[in-house]
């Protein structure tokens, strides 16, 4: 039996198309009642969670979509997965949820044994974690540490701080509060609070009218597809923007202390680069006394066909700071140079230092991953799906351009020719009962679980052909 | 070992324990503090701390905690020590450990489901959220303010409060008018004009978080800030007022006066816009720095004077700790604030806010993947349902009351030691300064070694931040320990 079987005994074979309309009458009112409290103008439709089942999500109105956008791809393992179901009645996670500890202060005795749960997954190399609470939260972190570091190897890890310093920041002025940077690309997300905010550089709409540090952005390789008829091109491609990324270095107004890099843009557009191209910025990052931050956030926990997408590149040596949360459910930072902890207490601190209850959580999906080898799963099944979207493409090219992800399990993206007929794919992709999302202005990607199988695969293909042969 | 187990004061409060609200909910909670190892952290604790620390930062550890054992207002450690707790992990356990009625909540279906189905709420949300809302957090919201966004801590609560105040200030100044060209273009390279160059005011002392916005406006402590950069947004001075206040009305009127004077200065001096002024109802890491409602009234007018957005951050003060829900409550301010924030004690974060244009026109603006979680929203439904129905703000007003008269008393033997009790009604919220770093130190050290686990703020403060179910049975043994750890000083 498929290991989705396994644990989706009921799970649905298709999906329903209940209503013309999506959302239809019960989501509209459920979302202008929510309107009146909380900003509902961003929701697609009001999701019955109770009914929702594996890879499919029910709304309200009696639809059951297959969901391959999966909260934005955030569900590891299904909805009601009964196996998290159990975590989520063990009287660890009860206390978890009911006496939120200060973990910086008052660790629990469970502590180090759920922070070694998730250890157990960690990237090759890293062996140390400090947790947070989203993306932006973890990334956030992981700059504060390079900072720290990158002042601690400028001063001598144990040296004291000096009296301009301290006298400087308290007014937000340097030498105190440094002017140093973060580097980071053109398409980049990195989150929406305001240091993760000035390393994005997604679209206007998610930084207009916010302060932002004035940090370099480099430029990330764009290749031509198919990848195998364009190696010349695209080695090319890699070697222009590397050039970029030293002339920043060498060029920049105020010193660039990491660099932050997701293994495949995803917001961005789903754009691809090649292990040399990584391997470079680790090379450069390494000749400038920089730190290497992955930002894994999308990437990570599987859905690659590796656990972390940075292990396609093999890095040597791994990167410094390997950043996770959505499907991980708890967020924060891997890392194992011992001087990235700073050298006194509370500097690196907040009120909860992360969640417990969604730290046990992400050692269950860590261990199930293992236990049933789900990253090769989505390996196997995403190979299955990008020959039958090659097939999809040669029939209709024109709505299926740049197809990628190939050997990149189910993180598959295409683009269309805008963003118009784009965003009618997508919608047009509900009323066959699929739940999709897109990426960047004209792509559309690909986020199902980790329990997405052959026969999923099936469907969502039939449904992308009904869609296409409509046009 | 604990030697005040024998002292009469406890056994009388002892027998009458029954008739308290928090035996209701823990009939058996600990009588007194148990001390078994001769140091705390004992040697349990401190080998579960150094294996900690292999995998995780350990530097702040106090002790390793067994929740498991913990009950009420007693934090067990791995020793099997059993501590009065009036630190309550930072001031944010609200009903103390293992209550009963969050565990039934932590059991039902509803939470189970939030969980394991995580959403992104501002695009999937589920059918229950609303209900969960409007049973919880926005049941308690402060008069005026009835909309809700949700975050998940309390850096993260100011950091999104600064941005809809941001985008609010933008908005209107452009009007009905798109975003130009320009500034499409410019944002991308973190320029202006698309980039902001707006500014918060925040004031000295302050502490709003460590991110990279909230800790441009913290003004704590040199460690909190040192190695990171910031943006250079202005402060102004905080009252420093005089104890007892009914001694010094006169000067810290004056110093009031002199704050306010200052304030509006600055505003008028500064050169870029104030989008936002954020302020604490008490500065509580700053050292528990209150200012009157005077005061508050005329911060108040100079921000509407001046278009300002007005922040209250009830991150720490917020949640009944005051004897009032919100403490923002004690001012009577003439209009409400703009922006009330909040964590902590609710378990869930976030802000609250009554002007619709405080949420920006265009969606997907305030935004990030899972825009809160349902399942601190439904804590928070379960903390606020039982504040009420055990009219537990009101309790702690006058446990507050208590503890407050009955600490004047005892420090005002102390002298030399001890000065400028604070928080007289304000609930349990109370705090005072030791003469120095040193005493402030021993004292803490002193009370966790007698079974009291009590923390500072500030330079030289100690700060009381019990659950909403400290009674004054629990009052008692505070104050008696406090009492020997005083005298042997
Ligand atoms: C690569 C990456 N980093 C960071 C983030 C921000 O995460 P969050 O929305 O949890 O703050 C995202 C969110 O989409 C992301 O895709
Ligand atoms: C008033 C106030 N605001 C904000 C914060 C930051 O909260 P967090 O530690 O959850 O980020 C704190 C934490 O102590 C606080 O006391």
């Amino acid at each position: 039996m498929s290991i989705c079987s396994q644990y989706f005994p009921e799970e649905p074979k298709a999906p329903v198309v209940a209503t013309q309309e999506h959302p239809s009458v019960k989501s509209k009112v459920g979302i202008a009642s929510l309107g009146k409290v909380f900003d509902s103008r961003g929701v697609y439709f009001v999701a019955d969670y109770q009914k929702s089942n594996g890879n499919y999500i029910a709304d309200v109105d009696g639809n059951v979509y297959l969901d391959v956008y999966a909260q934005i791809a955030s569900i590891p393992l299904g909805y009601n997965n009964p196996v998290l179901h159990e975590v989520a009645q063990s009287d660890k996670m009860i206390r978890a949820i009911i006496d939120r500890p200060a973990l910086g202060n008052f660790p629990g005795k469970d502590a180090e044994e759920i922070i070694s749960e998730i250890l157990k997954v960690a990237p090759k190399g890293q062996d140390k974690v400090w947790s947070a609470l989203s993306g932006a939260d973890a990334n956030e972190l992981a700059f504060k540490a390079t900072f720290f570091w990158y002042q601690a190897q400028k001063r001598g890890y144990n040296t004291e701080f000096s009296s301009e310093e301290v006298s400087s920041v308290m007014h937000n002025q340097a030498p105190g509060s440094p002017e140093l940077a973060i580097l980071s690309f053109e398409r980049a997300f990195h989150g929406r609070l305001f240091a993760s905010g000035s390393t994005t550089c997604s679209k206007p709409i998610h930084k207009l009218d916010m302060p932002a540090f004035k940090w370099p952005k480099a430029q990330f390789p764009s290749y031509k597809y198919p990848l195998d008829a364009n190696v010349e091109a695209n080695k090319k491609e890699d070697a222009r923007c590397l050039a970029i990324v030293e002339e920043l270095f060498k060029t920049w107004s105020v010193p660039i202390a990491g660099v932050l890099v997701e293994p495949i843009q995803s917001e961005g557009g789903d754009n691809h680069a090649s292990a040399e191209f990584f391997q470079g910025l680790r090379d450069i990052t390494l000749k400038h006394g920089a730190l290497l931050i992955m930002d894994e956030v999308q990437t990570g926990v599987g859905a690659t066909g590796k656990m972390w997408g940075h292990e396609h590149f093999n890095l040597s040596p791994p990167p410094d700071l390997v950043t996770f949360s959505k499907k991980f459910q708890s967020a924060g930072y891997f890392f194992h140079d011992p001087e990235i902890v700073p050298n006194f207490a509370y500097r690196q601190f907040n009120t909860w230092c992360g969640d417990p209850a969604r730290m046990i959580l992400a050692g269950a999906i860590g261990q199930e991953i293992v236990k049933h080898d789900l990253s090769s799963q989505a390996a196997r099944v995403g190979a299955y799906l990008f020959k039958k979207l090659e097939a999809v493409q040669s029939k209709y090219p024109e709505y299926m351009r740049d197809l990628r992800g190939k050997d990149r399990a189910t993180f598959i993206a295409w683009s269309l020719k805008d963003a118009a007929a784009r965003n009618k794919f997508l919608v047009d992709m509900k009323s066959v009962g699929v739940n999709i999302g897109g990426c960047a202005d004209d792509s559309v990607r690909l986020r199902p679980t980790l329990v997405f199988e052959e026969k999923h695969a099936d469907i969502l293909v039939a449904a992308i052909e009904k869609v296409l042969s409509g046009y | 070992m604990y030697r005040a187990v024998k002292s009469n004061p406890l056994k009388r409060i002892a027998t009458q324990s029954k008739r308290f609200v928090c035996s209701k909910y823990f009939p058996e909670e600990p009588i007194v503090p148990t001390i078994l190892s001769s140091h705390i952290p004992g040697p349990v604790s401190t080998k579960l701390n150094n294996e900690l620390g292999e995998v995780y930062s350990n530097s702040a550890t106090y002790f390793v905690a067994d929740y498991f054992c913990s009950i009420g207002n007693y934090i067990s450690d791995a020793d099997g020590n059993k501590l009065l707790d009036v630190y309550c992990q930072i001031s944010s356990i609200p009903l103390g450990y293992n209550n009963p009625e969050l565990i039934k909540a932590a059991q039902s279906e509803e939470m189970i489901s939030a969980i394991v189905n995580r959403p992104a709420l501002a695009c999937f949300p589920s059918t229950n959220y609303k209900q969960i809302l409007e049973d919880g957090i926005l049941a308690a919201a402060p008069a005026g303010l009835d909309k809700v966004w949700t975050g998940l801590s309390g850096s993260d609560a100011n950091e999104m409060a600064y941005k809809a105040a941001f985008m609010y200030a933008h908005s209107k100044k452009r009007g009905e008018n798109g975003f130009t060209a320009e500034e499409l273009k410019s944002v991308m390279e973190n320029k202006t004009p698309g980039a902001s160059d707006m500014v918060i005011l925040s004031f000295n002392k302050a502490f709003h978080g460590r991110l990279f916005g909230s800790l441009s406006t913290t003004r704590s402590k040199e460690i909190h800030k040192l190695d990171i950069p910031a943006f250079p947004w202005p402060k102004t001075p905080f009252p420093q007022l005089k104890y007892p206040l009914n001694e010094y009305e006169a000067e810290n009127k004056a110093e009031e006066d002199r704050c306010l004077q200052e304030l509006e200065s600055t505003i008028k001096n500064s050169s870029k816009k104030i989008a936002a002024l954020i302020v604490e109802p008490v500065q509580a890491e700053g050292g528990d720095n209150h200012a009157t409602p005077y005061f508050f009234q005329g911060v108040r007018d100079l921000t509407k004077k001046h278009d300002i957005i007005f922040i209250v951050d009830e991150v720490q003060t917020g949640v009944g700790a005051s004897g009032k829900f919100w403490a923002h409550e004690h001012w009577n301010l003439t209009s409400p604030p703009d922006i009330v924030t909040f964590s902590k004690k609710f378990q869930a974060a976030g802000f609250y806010f009554g002007n619709p244009d405080l949420q920006p026109k265009q969606p997907y603006r305030q935004f990030n993947t899972w825009c809160g979680d349902p399942s601190k929203a439904i804590l928070a439904k379960a903390i606020y349902q039982e504040i009420v129905k055990s009219d537990l703000v009101n309790h702690t007003a006058q446990v507050g009351d208590y503890l407050y008269a009955q600490l004047k008393a005892l420090l005002g033997k102390f002298p030399d030691k001890v000065s400028n009790l604070r928080g007289e009604n304000y609930g349990t919220f109370i705090a005072w300064d030791c003469a120095t770093l040193e005493i402030r130190n021993q004292v803490l050290l002193s009370c966790r070694a007698k079974g009291v686990n009590i923390g500072g703020c500030g330079d030289a403060s100690i700060r009381l931040r019990p659950t909403l179910l400290f009674e004054k049975r629990h009052a008692d043994i505070l104050l008696s320990v406090l009492e020997d750890v005083h005298k042997a000083l």
